[in-house]
């Protein structure tokens, strides 16, 4: 009797706490099923209808038209003169296209054209290596969660001793044109040595011609598959990671993009993306922590998808805008439609840039003038002992004029750093002076052998005895006047050539800049009509000097 | 410690001298170039005013215009690779630098080409031949100033030496290496320069016998 009531008692205690209970959440797996039950009910009608989602629209042709690379090792890889590729992007696509029951067809999109190609309509999906940045979110819709996530990594000789920015400084790290990264790497005081296409990353660093390099990890993991190469470079650190999304078109796509990001949820949750990244050899640090997190109860119910618990926020790597921006649009915008040439100033758009852009123009000119400078004091210092009666002291002008002379710009400039950061911390104030040393050094030493040589002459004329003098000293720099304009002038020339040494002069801020914006063709243009100007400035002033020179000595004479 | 002996016994001496083969290779290219661009310029320049008023601003210009930067404009928008008469064409950085010593070369080549025109006018031979020494003079310039193609990858012996000196960690040491560096290209800047004084002299002792057998 009392177990009966016992038992009476436990059901409508199960009863009750069922009734109180909230209604249970739809999983992943359920809401994919009745999204696809929904969409092959309204088959075969709707197949014959326009405007209908892409998910209807490939349920009924059996087939998912994917964007993807075909030169990208580990991700997606032509195999052989076949149409088959292999990688992990590849892989993902086959896994998804099963799910949904259709079969593969591939379109062959590059790093240009992956947004374009959604936007025409050329493909259903884009699984192919493509970053999810704020920027991108307003060109293409992106599935979340993310398929994958990559880092930019800095990669080096084994025998370095690198870990971070700080063992960096000053360094040229080789990186490609237009890679997100460069911006990040321009702000920790490393130099860039840029490339058009990361295969060549490698072979400069085999070649040593790059000591460092810095490129997507994903590029990377390759290579460092490789035993040779593993056997003589590492990955010494990473930063800036960047998670990568498929991507569909913002219109006509919302269903598919809906049991995409189902898929995605379901694939992560049950460790299938995880095992696609083993078999295809690719970093899996981030698949794993994503493993890990979908399969948590906060992550097991459909709304997760939207949950920022649980999915990743897009990369926001867009510069703040400069307030005049908006001004240099419409006036680009001008230009081109009524002068017809696309004119693009990326220095003036954004507040990095503008920053690095007038600190250039300042430095250059900080630059000239203390290469001017520098030149006139050492030519006058090298002039004064090369006149000097006394053996040694020309023999050892002579001996320094000489191995100056004897050394490429790029060389001295080179050498001049090396000891400048051997006294001092580098920075790039101390790179601007020993550029200005160098180069006043260089053009000075042959104007200095030049007032040598005018002293010679004079003394030949008989006019001044062969002691030293005042007057001898002053004639010989007068007499020698053309040589040390011509050196002034080259000195100016020069100038540039200390961007190589990390001077942060207008070329090496351009550059810095052109890393990681577009309009590289205006860029180099405005700073070759800005040196071209500076040494004709220079020029018309050492011309100016020489005509006010020559007046005086004729009033004189 | 790496001495001078364990620098002269690695393959840096090989590995310099193969770099600099390469600045040899823009040199000569640039000078080529500056051949063929500085010609046109030395008949404008020898022709009527309105030649000579046209082609002056443009020798101006290539005078003025600093080879570094130029050869970061020509990197930059030139597109590689592009079409040629069809034909697919990559442009290796080497050529990048020969390019950007050819407004140099040329304006060179104009002003020194003009002198020996005009000297040959006048009736003197010798005075047109001094454009000998002055080219070997350029050439040995350009190939000091091709060093500037290792900021753009170019695999040249300033390049090689820079390469050696990173691996080195003393500042004796990279010192020394900067030397040898320093000691190979002075020796084709002597070189190069003693020739031109060899042909120089030569030259004006030719010129000196020519204006006593005029006067003869």
């Amino acid at each position: 009797m009392i177990g009966a009531l016992r038992g009476t008692l436990a059901v409508l205690l199960l009863v009750l706490l069922g009734a109180l209970s909230p209604a249970r959440a739809e999983t992943p797996d359920e809401a994919l099923d009745a999204l696809l039950a929904k969409a092959w009910s309204e088959m075969p009608e709707a197949c014959d209808k326009e405007n209908v989602d892409t998910l209807v629209r490939i349920l009924c042709t059996g087939t998912m038209r994917v964007g993807v690379r075909w030169d990208y090792p580990m991700f997606s890889t032509l195999v052989g003169d076949t149409d088959e590729r292999i990688g992990y992007d590849t892989a993902v696509a086959s896994a998804i296209a099963a799910r949904l029951g259709v079969k593969t067809e591939w379109i062959h999109v590059r790093a240009a054209t992956r947004i374009s190609t959604l936007a025409e309509g050329g493909a259903d999906v884009v699984i192919a290596t493509m970053g999810h940045t704020k920027q991108r979110d307003g060109q293409t819709r992106f599935i979340r969660p993310h398929y994958y996530s990559s880092e930019t990594i800095v990669v080096g000789p084994r025998e370095l001793d690198v870990s971070g920015w700080d063992d960096i400084k000053g360094w040229r790290v080789c990186s490609t044109i237009g890679n997100h990264a460069n911006s990040h790497l321009v702000t920790q005081d490393v130099r860039l040595m840029l490339f058009e296409s990361a295969v060549r990353l490698p072979e400069a660093l085999e070649e040593r011609t790059c000591t460092l390099a810095s490129q997507d990890d994903s590029f990377f993991a390759t290579f460092i598959a490789m035993p040779e190469f593993a056997a003589r470079f590492e990955r010494k650190f990473g930063f800036d990671a960047i998670p990568w999304g498929m991507a569909v078109a913002q219109t006509g796509s919302n269903e598919f993009a809906t049991a995409l990001e189902l898929i995605s949820a379901i694939m992560h949750r049950d460790g299938e993306f995880l095992k696609l990244g083993i078999e295809n050899s690719v970093f899996t640090g981030f698949l794993e922590e994503q493993h890990d997190r979908w399969r948590t109860s906060a992550c097991a119910d459909v709304s997760a998808v939207t949950d920022a618990g649980c999915v990743l926020p897009a990369l926001d790597n867009t510069p703040l805008p400069t307030r005049f921006a908006d001004e240099v649009d419409t006036t680009v915008e001008w230009i081109k439609a009524n002068l017809g040439f696309a004119l693009e100033l990326p220095m003036l758009t954004s507040v990095p840039a503008f920053e690095l852009f007038t600190a250039g123009i300042v430095n250059s000119l900080i630059l000239v003038m203390g290469a001017l400078g520098a030149t006139l004091g050492f030519s006058l210092v090298f002039g004064f002992f090369a006149i000097i009666p006394l053996r040694v002291s020309r023999f050892v002008t002579w001996g320094i004029v000489t191995t100056i002379q004897s050394s490429p710009v790029i060389l001295t400039l080179v050498v001049a750093g090396a000891v400048a950061t051997t006294i001092f911390t580098y920075s790039p104030a101390v790179a601007l002076g020993s550029a200005i040393v160098a180069l006043g050094l260089m053009n000075g030493a042959n104007a200095g052998q030049a007032i040598g040589e005018a002293a010679e002459s004079l003394r030949r004329d008989g006019r001044y005895g062969s002691g030293f003098s005042g007057a001898l000293y002053g004639a010989a720099v007068r007499r020698s006047l053309t040589q040390l304009l011509s050196f002034l002038i080259n000195a100016a020339k020069g100038t540039p050539i200390a961007s190589f040494t990390g001077a942060p002069e207008l070329l090496s801020a351009l550059t810095d800049i052109t890393s990681f914006s577009a309009g590289r063709g205006t860029t180099y243009t405005l700073v070759l009509i800005f040196y071209i100007a500076v040494v004709f400035i220079v020029v018309w002033a050492c011309e100016r000097v020489r005509v006010r020179l020559n007046k005086r000595e004729e009033a004189q004479a | 410690m790496t001495s001078l002996t364990d620098l002269l016994a690695s393959d840096y001496p090989r590995d310099l001298a193969t770099g600099m083969v390469v600045n040899f290779q823009i040199a000569a290219i640039a000078l080529g170039l500056g051949l063929a661009l500085g010609v046109p310029f030395v008949l404008m320049l020898t022709g009527g005013k309105l030649t000579r008023r046209l082609a002056s601003p443009l020798i101006g210009l290539m005078r003025a215009a600093p080879t570094f930067v130029v050869m970061f404009f020509l990197l930059n928008v030139i597109p590689r690779p592009f079409l040629f008469f069809g034909i697919e064409v990559w442009m290796p950085p080497s050529l990048i630098v020969a390019l950007s010593l050819a407004p140099y070369a040329a304006a060179y080549v104009a002003d020194n080409g003009r002198a020996a025109l005009v000297g040959l006018r006048a009736g003197s031979q010798t005075e047109a031949l001094l454009f000998l020494p002055n080219l070997i003079r350029a050439f040995t310039v350009l190939v000091m100033s091709s060093s500037a193609g290792v900021a753009i990858g170019v695999n040249e012996g300033v390049a090689v030496v820079l390469r050696e000196a990173e691996r080195l960690p003393t500042l004796g040491e990279q010192m020394l290496c900067f030397a040898f560096g320093v000691f190979a290209f002075g020796a084709v800047f002597q070189v190069g320069f003693a020739i031109v004084r060899v042909l120089m002299r030569h030259l004006s002792r030719r010129k000196g016998a020519d204006a006593i057998h005029a006067a003869e």
